[in-house]
């Protein structure tokens, strides 16, 4: 048995749910990022096998989108990390259950 | 590379990630959540080697283990009385269970199921040249956007996270008060009496 | 004038056997290429990586040895004193008793330590001090992976350091250490700018991230680095040996301040461990140095009769007693002046040349000008505006001349941290200054 495009979709979907299921359901700011961050590398993967095993055309699209995922991340969390410092400095927690103000 | 080697590297690699990812599911602890969240990277640096995409796995290197996953250990070293425990919610952790599994099966089943055709041999081969070529080319304009959206970022990041002077004053004075135990309080009471206190005011009205 | 075309002849005919130490890559191919005749080919390519860590290994272990002794002398001598001289003849075999010492030691761990995360660092730290000698060319064909993105690979694996040493301080549980280890950390990412600058001129210019493809291009131009982009090299050296945490930037492990950084809580060989990555990892910077701005293992047709790999060590040597100099002379910085001086001097500067690389390479390949006319030119042209920069630098840096007497300057900063916040916070004016004697 060769590994091929499945195996490499499957761990995606795995480590994308994983995420998913970290930023659903993580009580600290800092949690829910780290959830979202796997979510993004969970896609990037799955692009990446794209590339590989795709069709010419989009080998390189792929990539180049992969790149632009990597740098919307680090802004992503630049400024989320930011905000959870201003959260922090108004309410003295960063948990995502205490920060009500809004009664959302 | 053979079959052997490839298979050696793929279930390594794939555990590694995987492991890592759960790992921060149970962790209890913030800072150990960051670094298995770092060994999950490193696992999937190198899944993009598998697929021969050196210039992405160096770039994933680059950015998440050595920017990303230190930034966010430096804001929770910034959050010093915040918790610092990495534990679920119990409340949304099932109804959330529920939607990822659903998720997760259909994900699962169009990964599985779909015939995906059209499997190429060879690689890319000089990525790093083509994709900067076709960034300057193809992607001029979303090239453009992305560093525009990273300034705006930076700008944006250091304007949230600035402590004015008064800021910083008060703040220190208040953790200050809190050390000397005079204000030992639950610090979302803090800010909360104002609307207790509308609300006490209502009642007393009516 | 000696006829040595006879000799070259007899050389050529040696290129590609075993036995020619000029390349020892052959030897190497030679091993891998018996064993996949037999053997599947997966075992060749793991017996290749295995090869080539061991000659890594095996050349950094030795040379740190003798280095400690080097450098323990060279500093005495700068600093006139003798140095080791009791342990061995000229006190040779110090490095030896140290490693004996250390190894007897025993391992204390504190008992609120983090245990898993504290026992992993000494560990984790050899990871990326070995990973980044597998892109470091000794040779034209001499590396143990010629990547094309190596560049990045170098900068990429030499950040990761970064976690390895705020997991060290963290774990710990004691505040010098998390003190170290936070100031190491953000002194590495901010030093991480003007280092990548300082390579993308390079790269800029020679149009190429692989090293080999930069020594290639150096030999190809018949021209070094450091005379194209001199403040390149200044400001490589500069961050390299901050990010180093070598003594004008140790504030990460500074004794007089926070006993000793990160590893405060490291006794033993785990310290030891420490210690000789540090080691490691000043020679690998000085070797990267060589390589980028010196050329590495080309100089001017010298590498036909030397073996490459010694004029590289050669050139290593040369840039590591340039690192002990400045360790010897220059005494610490502050924190925020190093940050300072990253920020505001370093990163402006190496930008700048980023631009400047850009103009001349496009000037080199788009408008075609002959490289024989116009490098010299860019050379002038380029070491004008270091000089340039480093006279404004000197003139806008320079100390100013105090306003008030220097007794009140310190009482006023004696007062800090919650004091002044408080003081501010109820708007006095000016924090109280304490003038003449209590």
């Amino acid at each position: 048995m060769t590994i091929g495009i499945e195996h490499y979709l499957t761990l995606g979907a795995l480590l994308f749910c994983i995420g998913f299921f970290i930023a659903l359901s993580k009580k600290n700011a800092i949690g829910v990022l780290i959830g979202v961050e796997l979510m993004l590398n969970a896609v990037n993967l799955t692009l990446v096998a794209f590339s590989r095993f795709g069709s010419a055309e989009v080998a390189l699209s792929t990539q180049v989108f992969v790149v632009f995922i990597i740098a919307v991340a680090a802004a992503e969390v630049a400024v989320g990390l930011a905000l959870a410092l201003v959260v922090y400095r108004n309410r003295q927690t960063i948990s995502v259950d205490r920060t009500t103000l809004l009664r959302g | 590379m053979s079959d052997f080697g490839f298979h050696l590297a793929f279930w390594s690699l794939g555990a590694m990630t995987i492991g890592g990812a759960s790992m921060i599911l149970i962790s209890r602890n913030l800072i150990h959540a960051v670094i298995w969240l770092v060994m999950s990277m490193l696992g999937v640096a190198g899944l993009y080697l598998t697929l021969s995409a050196d210039f992405i796995a160096v770039v994933q290197v680059l950015i998440y283990v050595g920017a990303i996953s230190v930034l966010m250990l430096f804001a929770i070293m910034l959050t010093p009385r915040a918790e610092r425990d990495n534990s679920q919610n119990i409340k949304t952790a099932g109804p959330a269970g529920l939607v990822v599994l659903m998720v997760m099966i259909a994900t699962m089943w169009v990964a599985i199921d779909t015939d995906w055709g059209a499997v190429r041999e060879a690689a890319l081969t000089e990525q790093a040249r083509l994709i900067g070529e076709s960034l300057i080319k193809h992607y001029i304009l979303p090239f453009e956007i992305g560093a525009v959206l990273l300034t705006a970022a930076l700008v944006g990041a250091i304007a949230l996270a600035r402590q004015d002077d008064e800021d910083a004053a008060v703040h220190a004075a208040s953790l200050q008060a809190e050390l000397e135990g005079e204000g030992a309080v639950d610090p979302v009471d803090v800010v909360d009496p104002p609307i207790a206190a509308d609300a006490s005011d209502s009642e007393a009205t009516s | 004038m000696i006829d040595l075309t006879g000799l070259a002849s007899v050389l050529g005919s040696t290129m590609g056997a075993w036995y020619d130490f000029r390349d020892l890559n052959n030897l190497q191919r030679l091993i891998t290429e018996w064993i996949a005749d037999w053997g599947p080919d997966w075992l060749a390519s793991i017996i290749a990586g295995v090869l080539g860590t061991l000659g890594i290994l095996g050349v950094i272990g030795p040379t740190l040895l003798i280095l400690i002794w080097v450098e323990r002398k060279v500093i005495a001598r700068f600093q006139q004193r003798y140095g080791p001289n009791r342990v061995g003849p000229k006190g040779l075999l110090q490095p030896v008793a140290d490693a004996v010492k250390l190894i007897l030691k025993e391992q204390l761990a504190p008992r609120a330590a983090d245990k898993l995360i504290f026992f992993l660092p000494p560990v984790l730290i050899f990871v990326p001090g070995v990973l980044i000698w597998g892109v470091l060319p000794f040779g034209p064909r001499m590396s143990v992976a010629d990547l094309n993105v190596g560049v990045l690979f170098l900068l990429a694996v030499s950040g990761t350091t970064v976690l390895v040493i705020f997991m060290a301080g963290w774990s710990s549980n004691n505040k010098y250490a998390l003190f170290g280890a936070m100031r190491a950390v953000a002194m590495s990412i901010s030093y991480e700018v003007p280092m990548v600058l300082a390579l993308l001129t390079l790269v800029v210019f020679s149009g190429t991230m692989s090293i080999n493809g930069i020594v290639q291009w150096q030999q190809q131009e018949d021209v070094i680095f450091i005379l194209l982009f001199p403040l390149s090299a200044i400001a490589f050296f500069f961050a390299a040996s901050a990010e180093l945490n070598r003594t004008p930037a140790d504030i990460s492990e500074a004794e007089s301040e926070i006993v000793a950084g990160y590893h405060t809580e490291y006794s033993g060989m785990r310290f030891g461990l420490f210690y000789a990555v540090e080691l490691g990892n000043t020679l690998v910077v000085s070797a990267f140095i060589a390589t980028f701005f010196l050329g590495g293992w080309w100089l001017w047709g010298l590498d036909q009769w030397v073996p490459s790999w010694i004029i590289l060590l050669v050139k290593t040597g040369a840039v590591y007693f340039l690192l002990i100099w400045t360790r010897g002379t220059l005494p610490r910085l502050r924190v925020d002046q190093l940050m300072g001086f990253c920020w505001k001097a370093l990163v402006p500067a190496t930008l700048l040349f980023v631009v400047v690389a850009f103009v001349e390479r496009t000037l080199l390949v788009s408008e075609g000008w002959d490289t024989t006319v116009a490098l010299p030119v860019m050379a002038v042209i380029n070491i004008a505006l270091t000089l340039g920069a480093i006279l404004l630098f000197a003139r806008v840096s320079r100390p100013a001349p105090l306003r008030r007497p220097a007794r009140i300057r310190m009482a006023g900063a004696q007062i800090g941290g919650l004091r002044a916040a408080r003081q501010v916070a109820s708007r006095t004016e000016e924090p109280q200054l304490q003038v003449g004697g209590d």
